[in-house]
């Protein structure tokens, strides 16, 4: 469980490790909730809340008024967390990236289908007979390209 | 004490409802001999598999990912990887590792079988392309297979279904293949592109690797299995294969000790033991068949058991083109195939050669994590917010599918340590990239570049540094290699073990080189060719 302080300093992190679009359409790690999937996330590492509390109290240890910094300085404490724990923190990453991109209502942002992919999937048309023989027609007309058994 | 429970005798006994196991079951079906398959893990209903939960994508990082270290299950072994350039991967169930298999379904070619006479390197297997060709064929209708005849890389042959669609992606590299003039066909894959036999046609979800709820992907849960059933053959999950047991006045295989799914130790006896566990649960098997008689372990006489050890080891290049790719619809990792650079060239400096593959379905959360196979997050930050918005969404790659030669010392070995849930000695693997396979991906890296780039790529990205794909050991060939010479193979020319007559292997462990292409295809064609031999050999089996 995370005092209050070490909840908005996880957030402010979440943002800056992917942070929202310039016109806000996209929100950041932090806004998305991600911190919760954080909470959740002993499927996918051995010790999430290990991993999770290393980030935030070497971030403010290195940085007591983390939250008050302006964005560059925040991204410049991160990333000497990063040097610091280098293997913790690419653990943190794989989690935050894990729980930011399973979001359903996310994933649309990026072209992907929010509802689980079966049963529906996605429409892609066959090519035409027509369009198939023309982009083969190259290849064809090399004739054989195999080496046969005996040389 | 431990309480041993007897079975009644049965025919055959298979070892593994996979690829293999399932594959020769359907041969014998007609012998009418009793079969019976032991598997260690088990009948996952279509209805389990992730891709209907609305967070899939989790699964593959957790219980479905494609590393049985990482998904832990009951019915999994822990792998030792501390030694090795790659990370083998699998799934412990019925339908095997076509389970998780991307389907992708090219067949090996002649000159593959000939890698001696023709190149001077690895060894002839004792069969040919000519005479797989039937098998292949008959393997193609059981499994359903889509794809185009008149493939220029082949003898001719013709896939029953029309090929899955290329999409935007396949079209692309199409286009930057023919720029060049190299070969380039729309991919055979094991995936309906039209229903068949009950089963729904592909509706592009991009989760191949996750089980294939339409039942599309030809895994053997989908084709052969249901067969089996209805035909009677007697399929026992949860039962994980302790030992083979020997005679040892006469050196015949008398039949297994097993794990039951009841916690209990069984023993059950067959008259042939067939075993189907790849090319490492059956070196690992083998080895932890050791006896007196067999210190080295089981049919190892030519200490080739658990030697030559084969991957394919792959590497990546991406593009990034102008316009969305929209590589996450379609099948995973089918869509085209270039084997421009398949054969040996004199003029290159490495023999044999490799394949390009376009791969296709890299979702955001594939993407950002490093890319199927890789462990390697993208950059946090700003640029992680560009690469998502700008590079992703546009992005098309090829995969560089080598093929290895054997070495006898790459290799798989039982660890001193390590052990599975019923404490049986789990597999080590020592492997290490040879020269030849170095410069080949090497070499297959600059002309994926250059294909992506005549395809209109206006950047190229490569995914790994000079390594190879960490978690892409897929295909795990060569450890009980076949051959006619009992000095230096594991099995003959039709599967059947040199030292105990009446032990058969089927798997990819027999191959005897890797060829560049996905092996399945060959390792059903190879299991039925092998289940013909013993019927035809029936009267005389075991002389």
């Amino acid at each position: 469980m995370l005092t209050t302080r070490q909840t908005e300093t996880l957030s402010l992190i979440l943002n800056d490790v992917i942070p929202p679009s310039a016109d806000g359409h996209v929100p950041g790690a932090g806004n998305a909730g991600v911190a919760s999937f954080l909470q959740q996330a002993t499927p996918y590492d051995p010790d999430p809340a290990r991993v999770v509390l290393t980030v935030i109290e070497t971030v403010l240890e290195i940085a007591d008024d983390f939250s008050s910094q302006s964005p560059q300085d925040r991204i410049d404490v991160i990333i000497r967390v990063q040097a610091q724990h280098p293997q913790i923190f690419e653990r943190f990453l794989r989690l935050t990236y894990m729980g930011y991109y399973s979001q359903a209502e996310l994933r649309p942002l990026f072209g992907v289908a929010a509802e689980p992919v079966h049963p529906s999937g996605y429409p892609v048309p066959s090519e035409s007979s027509r369009m198939m023989a023309d982009l083969t027609a190259p290849v064809r007309a090399r004739g054989a390209v195999y080496r046969p058994a005996d040389g | 004490m431990v309480t041993t429970m007897k079975h009644e005798p049965v025919d055959v006994l298979i070892i593994g409802a996979g690829a293999s196991g399932a594959a020769i079951a359907w041969s014998l079906l007609e012998t009418r001999m009793r079969i019976l398959c032991l598997e260690q893990g088990t009948h996952l209903p279509d209805a389990d598999f992730p891709s209907r939960r609305p967070d899939y994508e989790l699964a593959r990082y957790g219980e479905f990912s494609c590393d049985p270290n990482i998904r832990q299950l009951a019915q999994d072994y822990p792998i030792n990887v501390d030694d090795s350039c790659i990370a083998p991967v699998n799934w412990n169930g019925v339908g095997g590792s076509t389970i998780n298999f991307l389907g992708h379904w090219p067949r090996m070619k002649p000159s593959d079988f000939r890698t001696r006479s023709l190149d001077g390197v690895a060894e002839d297997w004792p069969v040919d392309y000519a005479t797989l060709e039937p098998f292949y064929a008959m393997n193609d209708r059981n499994t359903g297979v889509s794809g185009l005849s008149g493939n220029p890389a082949y003898p001719d042959y013709a896939p029953e279904l029309p090929p899955i669609p290329l999409g935007q992606l396949g079209q692309t590299l199409a286009k930057g293949f023919n720029q060049l003039g190299w070969h380039w066909w729309p991919s055979d894959v094991a995936i309906l592109s039209k229903d068949q036999d009950g089963r729904q046609k592909c509706v592009n979800a991009g989760t191949c690797d996750l089980g294939c709820a339409a039942g599309a992907k030809g895994g053997t849960n989908f084709t052969y299995w249901p067969m089996l059933e209805r035909a009677g053959v007697e399929l026992r999950t949860g039962s994980r294969v302790r030992e083979i047991l020997i005679d040892p006045a006469t050196g015949m295989a008398t039949g297994v000790l097993y794990h039951g799914a009841d916690g209990q130790l069984h023993r059950q006896q067959a008259e042939m033991v067939i075993l189907a566990c790849n090319g490492i649960g059956t070196p690992r098997l083998l080895l932890n068949s050791d006896t007196e008689r067999n210190p080295d372990g089981l049919a190892n006489s030519s200490g080739m058991v658990g030697r030559n050890l084969m991957f394919h080891p792959l590497t990546g290049v991406s593009g990034v083109f102008d316009q969305p790719m929209k590589g996450h619809e379609g099948p995973m990792a089918c869509s085209i195939l270039s084997q421009e650079f398949y054969e040996s060239d004199p003029s290159r400096d490495f023999v044999r050669g490799y394949g390009l593959h376009s791969g296709r379905s890299t979702t955001p959360m594939t993407f950002a994590l490093g890319g199927y196979g890789i462990d390697r997050p993208i950059p946090w930050g700003a640029a992680h917010r560009e690469i998502m918005d700008d590079i992703y969404p546009n992005i098309a790659s090829l995969t560089v599918v080598a093929e290895d030669l054997p070495d006898q010392e790459n290799r798989v070995t039982l660890d001193p340590d390590l052990t599975d849930s019923d404490g049986i000695p789990a597999p080590k693997i020592s492997y290490r990239l040879g020269e030849n396979t170095r410069r080949m991906l090497k070499h297959g890296e600059a002309r994926a570049a250059e294909a992506l780039r005549a395809a209109g790529a206006h950047t190229i990205l490569s995914k790994n540094d000079d390594a190879v794909w960490w978690r892409a050991g897929w295909h795990q060939m060569g450890t009980c290699r076949m051959g006619n010479d009992p000095e230096n193979s594991v099995v003959n020319g039709w599967g059947r073990s040199h030292d105990v007559k009446n032990l058969f292997i089927v798997d990819g462990s027999i191959f005897v080189t890797a060829g560049a292409v996905n092996p399945t295809s060959t390792i059903q064609a190879l299991a039925l060719y092998i289940g013909d031999r013993i019927k035809t050999n029936i009267a005389t089996l075991f002389d």
